[in-house]
């Protein structure tokens, strides 16, 4: 329960608005509950002078207040609901921008090298539902359980008023059990299986996903058959566990139903007692228990969200576990850099957590002004090198550089415009800036053809850009960057050689005076170098 | 954002297609209709005792205030009202715990059908999906149908028995409030029609928002790192609270709209009941002298009052599970999509014709074609002899990949005849090596008995050994039995083809077929690879691979040059 605990501070951020929509909840419950309340004490009060009158007794009643109350209350009933749902949705999707926001941003703020295991389809889809967890969090649980609270309380006050203090505490202790057990009871009965029920799925879905990949060489063997019948196991657990914890939902609600009438029964029984010796008329012994009943309905949603709760918490969980920040990791000790260097490294490893360095006693010297091409074939550990240049992975051992700029192996463009993209790089630069540089990786003609120039709009991960174009894309903004430190790993992915000759020959001119490392697994895909230096993996 | 799409795609195509899906989602509940059947009768049973429970509410409270029966006396209908509001909760625990049952027995079932298709479709063809669509409809759209036939379905008829039943009872006790109950009944559907629609729409609205909110943030949280590098990261989140207002905004106008739709819906319930109280309070004053207000007592007219709100709620509840039907509809239409997907039903089952004999591979004037037009194989007839090491070549393009897909009988040929040591394609255990390696997340052992279950440690880990892999092994703490990938990273394209090729070594099969076993590979993979085949071919195993690497011709002692649907030796 404490992994809510940040994500619930971010929700009562806006306490003005959870009040308000708090409110209109209220008011519409009430309605409800009124609506019935004042028409069964109505008809039992025009009953009793009904007979009266057919006596010949003379006898009057009051029609304009009660019946101005019932019509009020089926009207506001209406009016509340429908301005109770507007408002709290209106709530939720601001909760959901604040959510995400925050979320980001504690993103942006963990470690790096987690990161790297969280990374894939799976995981953000999985990142996606835990947030929609949350950002019902408010409506579906929070105001429902401490509206229910508040009613039940009410109800309780009007019995102690209209009846006595001995019944109204009774009732509100029977209540007090019914809605422990449409709340706590069905967290407790189902919070093991829901916290389960989203790891569970993506490991079936893990395995279905190998099934599908293996499935030729499975039909090969003549195991499909005997594997999908692993599978359906798997996902008959999935499914049964999830049923099971339905049936406990099912329960529970039926049994706090069954209290909440029988505390309109004990309402009633215990009514008569004071109704025959007086304390109490008979229109209002009949208010109480219709009241009751109508708690029915308070208390209606509960369960259902509680159970969902499990997998909440879980979700909190998962959520402050990618958020972790960076434990000072990287005991790299820091050197200065002498003037005339750019990049200085002494003796560093390079190594993934839980994987055998893939270098150790790395020395390596650039000077300020120099080309240094580095070439290993894949695997060599060449993209782990730069990324710890980059300072994306932690090293052991002395490393200092100038402020850089790096292409990534991965080409990773945005689902923005083409500006928005390039800004990225150097958010000051001026149209015709972006102008020159995309004419430097022959994009420029292009972009100049389609309608909306620079404000082109780049689909999911640039997929309206052939590789190549994604690839240069991706250049041209590392190349907008002021650094004095250019690190490019495999620049030229996807382009043809004569393409790749020419920008090669283009970025000489632009990277005068910078350094440049680059790195690829031959040669013709480096672009102007000085020094070449060759790994071995 | 993802870009701006078209919205819906022709109403006439989506409207079939919604018949045929509510029609499998039909089938689907015949199969497993004696669940729903009971859960029905369980929330009947629960309508039944509800309406009891208030009968003898209403009965109590005649009695106790107009007849001012002492409480001793009424101390059995006390009893008859707990026993009632007993049942009434059994009944509510059952329909839970039934329709729990019911859905799970759907998806099982529904889960089995896909799968029956996967198998029927074969490997090529699946192979046109990506794992990730196949695994969400086989997970996620399935899942997708629990609220239908867990919630809605039941809900359905309950919506008609309950409210039938109360306005039976209505009827008998005061027909002019009957009537009023009756008249509101002909607008339900109107306005059931009403809500569903808006229903509909909030759900697509809500569906759509959702999703291009979340593509937009994960669009930025993938690039998370690209972000920070280039120091952005702040205007990237100010950039997404941006734009989730603005989605805020539009989604807004649309649910105030919809909203109002089950706004009616409570408008009536609300309306009718108070119509109903106040008819009832005038009758009972006398203020009524027409119709059978002068008969309504204290008992028929609390009685009345107290069933209005039950006689409603049914369709309330399903007017709440309205959206189980929508994401039911759409899960199913994916689904349908899938099963309906036509497969090669024309697979002999039995050898037809005569029977070659036990040590070739026989093909006899084979046939196939993707297209009517375009023939891959044209009469191809083919003897190969066991122990012997065939290349296939040719241009991309050519054939070579169906003829092996013929062979591994994941294809049938359109006509002729295709016989591997006397038994049909696909009918006994060969090896296959395709492109792609393929593992599970484990062990090395769980992947290598995979295939083969009762692979002894030893023969696994020699296996592994005669593919190259014995270094990576050996740098594993547990060997065998420590899992293949670690710390999330897994096995370079290369490492993964090694161990598919480790799962045919200790497999023993006697024909291996593969599908260009050294493209796109490293020179260290290359070499393993080429040496396993090696050992594979020496130790007179039939091996047919198609393949451009000169390395590999040479490894061959026959070379096939298959091109332009025809099959000749090079």
């Amino acid at each position: 329960m404490r992994d809510l605990k940040p994500w619930l501070d971010l929700i009562f951020k806006r306490p003005g608005r959870l009040m308000v929509g708090g409110v209109l909840i209220l008011a519409t419950l009430i309605s409800g509950i009124a609506l019935l309340a004042v028409s069964g004490w109505f008809i039992t009060e025009t009953a009793l002078v009904g007979l009266l009158l057919a006596a010949g007794v003379a006898a009057s009643i009051n029609l304009y207040v009660p019946g101005g109350a019932i019509r009020f209350f089926a009207v506001s009933r209406t009016v509340f609901r429908y301005l109770e749902r507007v408002y709290n949705h209106d709530t939720v999707l601001r909760l959901l921008t604040d959510i995400r926001v925050a979320l980001f941003q504690r993103l942006s703020l963990a470690s790096r090298s987690l990161r790297g295991e969280l990374s894939g389809a799976q995981w953000l889809s999985r990142l996606t539902s835990d947030v929609d967890a949350l950002d019902t969090l408010y409506l579906r649980l929070i105001a429902p359980t401490a509206l229910a609270a508040l009613v039940t309380f009410l109800v309780v006050v009007l019995a102690s008023v209209l009846f006595d203090m001995r019944t109204a505490l009774l009732v509100g202790l029977i209540l007090l059990v019914a809605l422990v057990i449409a709340t706590v009871g069905v967290y407790l009965r189902t919070r093991h299986l829901a916290a389960r029920q989203s790891d569970r799925q993506e490991a079936l879905r893990t395995a279905v996903i190998e099934h599908i990949e293996g499935f030729a060489e499975l039909t090969a063997a003549g195991r499909t058959g005997k594997h999908a019948a692993w599978l359906m196991r798997q996902a008959h657990q999935v499914t049964s566990e999830q049923a099971k914890a339905d049936t406990r939902v099912g329960w529970h609600l039926a049994g706090s139903h069954l209290l909440i009438n029988l505390s309109a029964v004990f309402a009633l029984w215990a009514g008569f007692a004071l109704f025959q010796v007086g304390a109490v008329s008979g229109p209002v012994l009949v208010l109480l228990p219709i009241a009751l009943l109508g708690i029915a309905e308070v208390y209606a949603m509960l369960p259902d969200a509680f159970a969902k709760l499990g997998a909440t918490v879980a979700s909190a969980q998962r959520l402050n576990r990618d958020c972790r920040a960076n434990v000072a990791t990287a005991d790299v000790s820091t050197v200065d850099l002498p003037a005339d260097t750019a990049l200085l490294a002494e003796n560093i490893t390079v190594k993934h957590a839980g994987y055998a360095p893939l270098f150790t006693h790395f020395n390596l010297e650039v000077q300020a002004g120099e080309r240094l091409g580095i070439i290993g074939h894949s695997g060599s550990g060449k993209s782990s090198l730069a990324d710890t240049f980059a300072e994306l992975l932690p090293a052991q051992g002395k490393l200092a550089c100038r402020d850089r700029v790096y292409l990534t192996q991965k080409t990773v463009l945005f689902e923005d415009t083409l500006r928005a993209n390039l800004l990225l790089g150097s958010p000051n630069a001026s149209d015709t800036d972006l102008w020159r540089i995309l004419e430097l990786v022959e994009l420029a003609q292009r972009f100049a053809s389609e309608p909306d120039q620079l404000d082109t709009w780049l689909g999911s991960a640039g997929n309206r850009l052939s590789g190549g174009e994604a690839r240069r894309v991706a250049l041209a903004r590392v190349l907008l960057n002021p650094a004095p430190l250019v690190i490019l790993d495999e620049p030229f992915t996807g382009l043809d050689a004569e393409t790749r000759a020419r920008i090669s020959k283009r970025m000489d001119g632009l990277l005068e005076g910078k350094t440049v490392v680059s790195l690829a697994h031959g040669p013709d895909a480096l672009p102007g170098t000085d020094r070449v230096i060759y790994l071995r993996g | 954002m993802a870009e701006p799409r078209a919205d819906g795609d022709g109403d006439t195509t989506s409207a079939t297609n919604q018949k045929a899906v509510r029609q499998w989602l039909l089938e689907l509940a015949r199969g497993n209709r004696l669940w729903i059947r009971s859960t029905v009768a369980a929330g009947t049973v629960a309508g039944i005792a509800t309406i009891v429970q208030m009968f003898l509410l209403a009965r109590i409270i005649h009695l106790g205030v107009i007849d001012e029966v002492p409480v001793a006396e009424l101390t059995p209908l006390f009893l008859g009202l707990i026993l009632a509001i007993v049942i009434r909760a059994i009944g509510q625990g059952f329909q839970a715990r039934l329709a729990a049952r019911c859905s799970e027995q759907v998806r099982r079932d529904a889960r089995r059908r896909i799968h029956k298709h996967w198998q029927a479709t074969g490997p090529v063809e699946l192979g046109q999906s990506s794992a990730g669509t196949l695994a969400r409809e086989w997970i996620d759209h399935v899942e997708a149908l629990h609220g239908y036939f867990a919630r809605f379905l039941p809900q359905m008829s309950l919506a008609i028995i309950v409210p039938l039943l109360i306005l039976v009872l209505v009827f008998w006790l005061d027909w002019l409030a009957g009537i009023f109950l009756l008249l509101s009944a002909p607008l339900i559907p109107l306005f059931m029609a009403l809500v569903g629609m808006g229903a509909e729409k909030l759900n697509q609205q809500h569906f759509e928002t959702i999703s291009r909110l979340s593509g937009q943030f994960l669009d930025k949280v993938r690039g998370l790192t690209t972000l920070q590098l280039f120091g952005q990261t702040a205007g990237a989140a100010e950039l997404i609270r941006k734009r989730s207002d603005h989605y805020r905004r539009i989604t807004m106008k649309t649910l105030r709209v919809a909203f109002l739709s089950s706004a009616v819906l409570e408008f009536f319930a609300s309306v009718a009941i108070a119509v109903i109280a106040i008819y009832i309070g005038f009758g009972l004053l006398g203020y009524i002298t027409y119709g059978p207000a002068d008969q309504l007592t204290l008992f028929s007219g609390l009685l009345i009052l107290l069933l209005a709100p039950e006689f409603f709620q049914p369709l309330r509840i399903l007017s709440q599970h309205y959206h189980d039907r929508a994401a039911a509809m759409g899960a199913g239409a994916e689904i349908l999509e899938r099963l309906n997907l036509p497969v090669d039903s024309h697979r002999p089952s039995e050898l037809a014709g005569k029977v070659s004999a036990r040590d070739v591979i026989e093909l006899d004037s084979v046939s196939k074609a993707f297209r009517a037009d375009h023939e891959v194989l044209l009469d191809l007839s083919l003897v190969i002899h066991k122990g012997d090491v065939i290349a296939l070549t040719g241009p991309s393009g050519g054939g070579k990949s169906t003829l092996l897909h013929l062979l591994a009988g994941f294809m049938v040929p359109e006509k002729g005849r295709i016989q591997l040591f006397g038994e049909l394609p696909g009918s006994f255990r060969f090896g296959w090596l395709g492109q792609k390696g393929f593992l599970v997340q484990g062990t090395w052992a769980d992947n290598l008995r995979l295939t083969t279950p009762d692979a002894s440690d030893v023969a696994i880990a020699t296996a592994l050994r005669n593919v190259g892999l014995g270094p990576l092994l050996d740098s594993r703490k547990d060997g065998i039995y420590s899992a293949v990938s670690e710390e999330g990273q897994g096995l370079s394209g290369g490492q993964a083809r090694r161990l598919s090729l480790a799962r045919i070594f200790v497999a023993d099969y006697d024909l291996i077929l593969l599908d260009e076993p050294t493209a796109g590979l490293d020179s260290d993979s290359e070499v393993f690879v080429l040496e396993a085949l090696r050992k594979l071919a020496v130790a007179g195993k039939t091996l047919i691979f198609s393949t451009h690497h000169h390395a590999l011709l040479t490894l061959a002692n026959r070379v096939l040059l298959v091109s332009g649907g025809e099959v000749r030796d090079a």
